[in-house]
């Protein structure tokens, strides 16, 4: 199976060093940069499938120049190669640039399953992933807890939650799976990977390689702008109940009744 | 990218057993398959026999990264490699193809046994000795403190093959496959600190080894030993910096939290100074530590003096900071709640093995004022 | 000047998600400070239900019957008619819910349209800039405002953003046909699988108890779910506990889970830290019962209670089985 896995390097979301900079933008240089969580659990889906069936994984991010260093880590995990997509002209783009981007790149690159995190931990939106689905007409299978491709008759089944448990979706392959944490831990890279990681390709392309330019994509003509960014209100002084749990629990009900919650 | 997986490793995997394994004095079986499962005991060996031939500043790193968490642990990459010294040092093709895809894998684990009752310091007055007869040696005695001796699999020991030659020239070094007929583990030690490594007693009562596991010609001995020391002291430092950067970070960690007298009790001026000395003298090992290996891996004529010296100062610091550790945590520092008391008894041995600091200081003058007698 | 519109998602049971109840509440007060048309669109097998549900908060509903949304994914189809719709006739605000289902539907529609998207709104406004939308960034650490650079845009919406209020008078449902070519390929529907303690819709409840690593197993969370049962509320879990495999990841709360922003949030045995506090700092009240007086969510917990959870929850129980009865 050849199994491509949409990858973004965000601002590490364990640092809390986020800063904005003069544009309201986030100023990347603050934050270290990792692989997105949620993509990282599509990658070891993706090594899992490719274990089980055979194949190999393909990275496809759409970043900064200096990707490559986060993009290490996931080939360490054992991803084959990567392919980066980056441009000054890209920087500062919507959702609506990135899905068509990704979507000129995926056209360049075969493969039986795309895979992708539900959102990133930057963005939080969800939508370039079923984005991308639709500009490249592949069925979008989302939510995933659960991915079983069945190889021989070319379909993939994903279990999909849903409010009362899950919903078993069936297509055929290629298909878009959108991956949540439930799909299980990403592995270590072992210093196997590694060591092996640093001869591992990384291709690099272009908006022209991609036929694509300034005028339709990017930074230039994004959809959306920030306006202002503040901190946001801060909560009131805690109040700490330390008396035995029968009078604890009394203060705290009659606490909860006094604001009409209960 | 090598240290922070190993150090993401060491936080999340092994730190969280650092405690139980000193409490139970259990060898963490689990963490050495961990550490074998992530490549990390395969960090010594040649790539061609399935290891990542990485040099000996990488594998300082490892070791320092893990005995950060764990002292115990930190050991079992620093023992894999010193045991496999002699056969890298002068082992043949045949020797390595035979041992080292099995070490590097860690499914086998190797020890180093020299030190004897009556041979600590003066390694080159072992009695153990090894007979040829026919194709084989037979060996006899026994060897004391070797580390990890009962886990091992493959014993690297040093024997006398010719008791009226020269000193350094009666010894010779043979690898022992265990079990073995004639071998016992007479005795585990209780110790101080790093109570997860079995250190113990082993008898040779008669073990026939075939020639072909003889290492560097019949009277060699002393000298592999010799040079494996240079390559391994270098792998103790690595745990003394790490047992002192763990210190270290525990201790900080307290002092920004703890407050007394109305503030914090880092902010006062006698704690802020011992934290302060705390890391100059961890970051002068380590910067000393890491010269060292690159000083040694590239062959310099003075490696010994950069091995022992690395060591000397590794070891003193991994003692004085823990220590403080100790003191800056007050009578929180006594107690097994914090794991400062456990860094303190673990960091003593760094002093000890391998050559004490003694030793280490001997080597060092002797370079110091040129060869003596 | 181009409409809002308020994209109905379904409930479980095939009547309105009560998100979109709420959306269509806040698209009242944007159409009243717009002066824009406002618009609620269903797409179902059967929408009549629903439509007729969303009318009570809205002047005007269009009803698309879609038969493949029986045995299929629903966002795709459903995107489908609204792009066809938008085509037609251009909205320049299209709301929708920030879940599953409203995320898969805001991102074909911005695939079809190329209407770019602002996403988990916590408050919207109309300004001279058009829709104007403020959310939060950074795990809560920034709150950042922010506008279509065309005026016109898709909104994904965080659930408990406003309260649901009827209109004053119900709207009329108008069915109509999209006329869609449905050229995205629909995707089967083989099963819906039900699994116990997923009842109460985490995103949409008004008190929620939550249970951590402090729990120590899946017997625990009985007692959080008796406390959730005595105040009506759902279960939650942070993450430790989900990866002990106390409770299914469905009820996972945090960063890599579910965003809510109940009433109330009882958090019991939970540290409070980063990864967690970001799925709920917005509560209305957060009372938390740890044994740990320095854990980090005493810094942002309105009501903290030092114990042991075990001792305090059934006295909390008792206390408030004795209001009841």
């Amino acid at each position: 199976m050849r199994i491509v896995v949409l990858m973004k390097p965000v601002p590490d979301p364990a640092s809390g060093g986020e800063r904005l900079a003069p544009d309201s933008r986030l100023d990347r240089a603050s934050v270290p940069a990792v692989v997105n969580g949620n993509d990282e659990y599509a990658l070891e889906a993706a090594l899992k499938l490719v274990e089980a069936h055979g194949g190999e994984v393909v990275l496809l991010s759409m970043a900064p120049a200096n990707a490559p260093e986060t993009m290490r880590k996931a080939l360490a995990m054992g991803a084959a190669t990567g392919v980066l997509v980056t441009d000054t002209a890209l920087e500062g783009s919507c959702a609506v640039s990135t899905a068509k981007v990704l979507a000129a790149a995926l056209k360049t690159l075969e493969c039986d399953l795309v895979l992708a995190g539900v959102d990133t931990s930057d963005g939080v939106a969800g939508v370039v992933g079923p984005a991308v689905a639709a500009l490249m007409g592949l069925p979008l299978l989302s939510y995933a807890t659960n991915i079983e491709p069945d190889p021989s008759a070319g379909t993939v089944r994903v279990r999909r939650i849903s409010p009362t448990g899950y919903d078993l979706l069936e297509a055929p392959m290629p298909a878009l799976i959108t991956c949540t944490q439930a799909l299980g831990e990403p592995r270590y890279p072992s210093l196997k990977g590694i060591m092996g990681a640093r001869n591992k390709e990384i291709v690099t392309r272009s908006l022209v390689d991609l036929g694509l330019d300034g005028a339709t994509v990017g930074g230039a003509v994004t959809t959306t702008s920030i306006l202002a960014t503040t901190a946001p209100a801060v909560r009131g002084a805690t109040r700490v109940i330390r008396e035995a749990p029968a009078e604890a629990a009394r203060q705290v009900v009659a606490y909860l009744a006094e604001r009409k919650i209960i | 990218m090598l240290r922070d997986a190993v150090r993401v490793l060491a936080d999340e995997r092994i730190a969280p057993r650092a405690a139980e394994v000193d409490r139970t004095s259990e060898f963490p079986q689990d963490i050495r398959a961990l550490l074998a499962s992530h490549d990390i005991l395969g960090l010594p060996f040649p790539e061609a026999y399935g290891g990542l031939g990485v040099d000996l500043l990488t594998i300082c790193l490892a070791i320092e990264q893990i005995s950060r968490a764990c002292a115990t642990s930190g050991l079992i990459l620093a023992v894999q490699a010193l045991g496999s010294l002699p056969l890298m040092l002068a082992g043949t093709d045949e020797q390595r193809a035979q041992w080292f895809p099995s070490l590097a894998s860690g499914e086998r684990l190797i020890a180093f046994a020299l030190t004897e009752a009556e041979a600590g310091s003066d390694a080159s007055a072992i009695r153990t000795s090894a007979v040829r007869d026919g194709d084989d040696y037979v060996l006899s005695g026994a060897k004391r403190f070797i580390s990890q001796g009962s886990v091992a699999d493959l014993i690297t020991v040093f024997a006398v093959t010719d008791p009226a030659a020269s000193r350094s020239k009666r010894l010779s070094c043979f690898i022992v496959e265990v079990p073995a007929d004639g071998f016992s583990v007479a005795r585990v030690e209780h110790k101080m600190g790093i109570r997860g490594s079995p250190t113990a007693e082993l008898v040779f009562d008669g073990v026939r080894v075939p020639a072909g596991n003889r290492v560097g010609a019949e009277g060699d001995g002393f000298d592999l030993a010799m040079r494996t020391f240079d390559r391994s002291r270098p792998g103790i430092a690595a745990q003394a910096v790490g047992i002192a950067q763990g210190a270290l970070e525990v201790a900080t960690a307290y002092a920004r939290e703890r407050k007394q007298f109305g503030q914090r009790i880092g902010d006062f001026q006698m704690i802020g100074a011992m934290l302060a000395d705390m890391d100059a003298a961890t970051e002068a090992a380590r910067q000393l530590l890491y010269k060292a290996c690159t000083e040694i891996e590239a062959g310099a004529p003075d490696a010994s003096r950069w091995s022992a010296m690395c060591k000397l100062v590794a070891g003193d610091t991994a003692m004085r900071v823990t220590t403080d550790a100790v003191q800056v945590l007050g009578g929180y520092g006594y107690i097994d709640e914090f794991p400062v008391e456990r860094m303190m008894r673990d960091a003593k041995i760094t002093q000890l093995y391998e050559g004490t600091q003694q030793i280490q200081r001997l080597i060092i003058a002797r370079d110091l004022l040129g060869k003596g007698s | 000047m181009g409409a809002i519109w308020v994209i109905a998602e379904p409930n479980p049971t095939g009547g309105l998600a009560t998100i979109s109840a709420e959306i269509a509440t806040l698209g009242r007060s944007l159409a009243e400070t717009s002066g824009r048309e406002l618009v609620g669109i269903v797409v179902a097998v059967d929408p009549a239900g629903a439509a007729t549900e969303l009318a009570t908060y809205l002047p005007s509903v269009r009803s698309v019957t879609e038969p493949a949304a029986q045995g299929h994914a629903w966002a795709t189809l459903a995107a489908q008619h609204v792009a066809v719709l938008a085509q037609a006739d251009p909205p320049d605000l299209i709301l929708i819910g920030a879940g599953f289902d409203g995320r898969d539907v805001a991102g074909v529609v911005s695939a079809l349209t190329g209407l770019g998207v602002l996403a988990n709104a916590v408050s919207l406004s109309w300004t001279e800039d058009g829709p104007t939308v403020e959310m939060s960034i950074f795990g809560g650490k920034f709150v950042t405002t922010c506008v279509f650079t065309g005026g016109r845009g898709i909104v994904t919406v965080r659930p408990k953003a406003v309260e649901a209020e009827p209109a004053p008078t119900a709207g009329a449902v108008t069915a109509v046909a999209s006329g869609a070519a449905l050229d995205l390929p629909a995707v089967p529907v083989v099963d819906r699988v039900s699994e116990a303690g997923a009842a109460v819709s985490i995103e949409e409840a008004r008190i929620i108890v939550a249970g951590g690593r402090g729990v120590g197993g899946p017997e625990g969370f009985g007692l959080v779910g008796e406390l959730a049962a005595a105040l009506g509320g759902a279960v939650g879990a942070s993450r430790a506990a989900v990866d002990s495999g106390w409770i299914p990841y469905a009820q996972q709360i945090g960063q890599t889970g579910k965003i809510v922003k109940p009433q109330l949030y009882l958090a019991l045995g939970i540290s409070g830290a980063i990864q967690h506090k970001v799925g709920m700092q917005t509560a209305g009240t957060i009372v938390a019962v740890n044994r740990d007086p320095d854990a980090p969510i005493a810094e942002f917990a309105d009501v903290l209670i030092i114990g042991d959870l075990f001792e305090v929850g059934p006295a909390l129980l008792g206390e408030l089985r004795a209001r009841a009865g």
